[in-house]
């Protein structure tokens, strides 16, 4: 079973305090959408709205074309997975994946079925009779996994389940949830404020800021054009690098001037811009280290991170903004050595100070 | 490499210390209880003549039969099973719902209400037992089984203890369960009461304690002999020593009435320790 879901206009307040301002999305059925942002930004917030957990102000939500805001939770046919897992403790396994099905007055023999099938799926018959005190945070992890596909729902709801795992432990469930979402072909949504996880997962990602929807868009759309400074900044490790810029627009394509004199040819068309005073954005990997007064600009290397299969370089320039660029894994590069930086124009972008995007044209 | 060697020999000594406490502190408390157990043994004339004739032979079971076939002290042990038991249930009950409610749900005047709660706190029993006597008169509830256990229900503690329990318990569960389309009562009764198990059983042990070591409404409640709790019926006795066999009857009287409150301590000796250590509590 999958779902569509339809969210129209909805506001949500706790008090006085706003917390989603007229927010407007359509999930596809079968998507995996991830919901990315910062805390407070209001996507736990709307992930409960649509479990049912918050009320809706105004608005409306939508599943498979029928409104369910006005529903209890139990009756949306969706199912949740608590950052926290939420695992009834004093019950075993077998009875916290079988609370939801007797609830429903579901028989015995179907229930059974429903649980072996689920265990076996995530590889966890043996762990059945323990209760969640007796399971590791990985285990307790597929338990309430587990605890929601046995309902079969319409979607998954996931509230920042891996947040709770050691790094191997969450790159590992991570893939799984990949696997699983491949497998049973449902729509779910995920919640997070790591980008790793919604690079990795995601169909499309909805990156929330602030009460709004910055953007939504594939992994890569986010990446590679990201629609404001916000998203640019906060999707990618290390975060992109911004210099204050003027333009020259006398060209077809716009040239940034920085402080110092430096400048970098983009290829923006200089049409498209209307002001002379931009951000200019580019990302660490598409700044070169080269030999100095070979590139756009130098500078002198502040400190180092060796990263295996690339070298991140933080570069001091001469008027004392700090730029990360990228080297190969077995960089020559050291601290307080003079480089240069060779930008590259056609991966660079442009953000007004509205903090509106613009990027070169789509090959 | 001295230090440690000095440092463990001087944790021995410091646990020894604390063994000679503990073995010292252990027979002041066992020494009454062998003692009452050594005068329920002996003749009464016997320890009329001789006090120390209980260190002597010979012993006798005559107190424990002149106890089983003439005392009162059975009839005792049962009003106060009935009256400590009724009450210890009827706290939890009503302490439990209570305190789902002032944790869980949102109601006007809730934190009045529950400020009003926590000042039965600071009402001792002394200060309302006139108007509750006047009251239960006039309801004709004195020597009543009810009479002597609705008191103790306002229990002010056990709503305070259970609201805090309660209120330390994920909502994550509630909405969980809420998720898993558990009705309000199913989501108290099968997913959050059982969670507080260790609370009820502080709450329980005090209560039921409290009931059976209770002398003054029952006092003033029951003035009827076959509604006494024993620590009235005990009372009773004891004053009137000269119409009682002796002092080796009233001993074999007070092992009976001690023996239920011991197999309550034997089967909940662990939540016992708990309680009494706050640990249940966190």
């Amino acid at each position: 079973m999958t779902a569509d879901i339809e969210i129209r206009n909805v506001n949500k307040h706790f008090g006085a305090m706003s917390v989603l301002e007229d927010l407007s999305l359509s999930i596809k059925a079968r998507e995996f959408i991830v919901f990315l942002g910062p805390s407070g930004c209001g996507k736990s917030t709307l992930l409960r709205m649509i479990a049912g957990l918050e009320t809706v102000d105004s608005g409306e939500i939508a599943i498979n074309r029928e409104r369910i805001d006005h529903l209890p939770p139990g009756k949306r046919g969706i199912a949740m997975v608590f950052q926290s897992y939420a695992l009834y403790p004093h019950m075993t396994v077998r009875d916290n994946m079988a609370f939801g099905l007797e609830n429903i007055g579901m028989s015995r023999e179907v229930i059974d079925a429903r649980i072996n099938e689920a265990a076996r799926i995530l590889e966890m018959p043996h762990l059945l009779e323990r209760k969640p005190g007796q399971l590791s945070g990985g285990q307790r992890q597929r338990v309430a996994i587990g605890r929601a596909i046995v309902k079969e729902p319409k979607a998954f709801l996931f509230d920042e389940p891996l947040s709770n795992l050691d790094a191997a432990l969450r790159t590992r469930t991570r893939l799984e949830l990949a696997q699983l979402h491949q497998r049973l072909q449902s729509t779910m949504i995920f919640v997070t404020h790591d980008q790793v996880e919604a690079m990795t997962l995601a169909d499309r990602i909805v990156v929330m800021n602030n009460r709004r929807i910055e953007q939504i868009g594939s992994p890569m759309e986010i990446y590679e054009r990201p629609a404001t400074k916000f998203v640019a900044g906060f999707v990618g490790a290390p975060a992109m690098n911004f210099i204050d810029a003027t333009l020259d627009r006398s060209s077809g394509n716009a040239t940034a001037r920085f402080s110092d004199g430096i400048s970098v040819r983009t290829a923006i068309s200089s049409d498209l811009l209307a002001d002379d005073k931009y951000s200019f954005g580019i990302r660490s990997e598409d700044v070169r280290i080269v030999p100095p007064g070979q590139g756009n600009a130098d500078g002198v290397v502040d400190v180092l991170e060796r990263l295996g299969e690339r070298t991140l370089i933080y570069i001091r320039l001469g008027d004392g903004q700090q730029i990360v660029g990228s080297d190969v894994g077995n960089s020559r590069v050291a601290v307080g050595h003079k480089v240069g930086l060779a930008f590259d124009g056609q991966k660079s972008h442009l953000f007004s100070a509205a903090g509106r995007a613009w990027h070169a044209r789509e090959a | 490499m001295s230090a440690p060697a000095i440092s463990i020999k001087g944790r021995a000594f410091g646990d020894r210390v604390l063994l000679a406490l503990v073995i010292l502190l252990s027979i002041a408390m066992i020494a009454p209880v062998l003692w009452v157990i050594g005068l329920s043994l002996k003749d009464n004339a016997e320890l009329m003549a001789d006090p120390n004739s209980v260190f002597r032979l010979p012993y006798t079971l005559r107190n424990y039969f002149n106890t089983i076939g003439t005392s009162s002290v059975f009839l005792w042990v049962l009003n106060s099973i009935i009256v400590s038991g009724g009450l210890t249930l009827g706290t939890l009950v009503l302490s439990s719902l209570a305190g789902y409610g002032f944790a869980r749900l949102n109601f006007p005047g809730k934190n009045i209400l529950f400020v009003i709660v926590l000042f039965g706190l600071a009402v001792p029993e002394q200060a309302v037992l006139v108007a509750r006597h006047q009251i239960f008169s006039i309801l004709k509830f004195h020597n009543t089984y009810h009479g002597l256990i609705l008191p103790g229900l306002s229990a002010s503690f056990g709503v305070f203890l259970m609201t805090q329990y309660f209120k330390a318990i994920p909502k994550e569960l509630d909405e969980a369960a809420m998720l898993d389309n558990a009705s309000r009562f199913r989501t108290f009764w099968k997913v959050l009461l059982p969670l507080t198990v260790p609370a009820q059983a502080t709450l329980g042990i005090f209560t039921f304690l409290g009931a059976w070591n209770d002398y003054l409404w029952p006092l003033i409640s029951a003035t009827r002999k076959d509604m006494y709790t024993l620590t009235v019926g005990m009372a009773s006795t004891q004053t009137n020593f000269a119409q009682s066999e002796g002092i080796g009857f009233l001993m074999a009287q007070a092992v009976f009435a001690g023996a239920p409150i011991l197999i309550v301590y034997l089967f909940f000796q662990k939540y016992i320790v708990t309680a009494v250590s706050g640990a249940a509590v966190r």
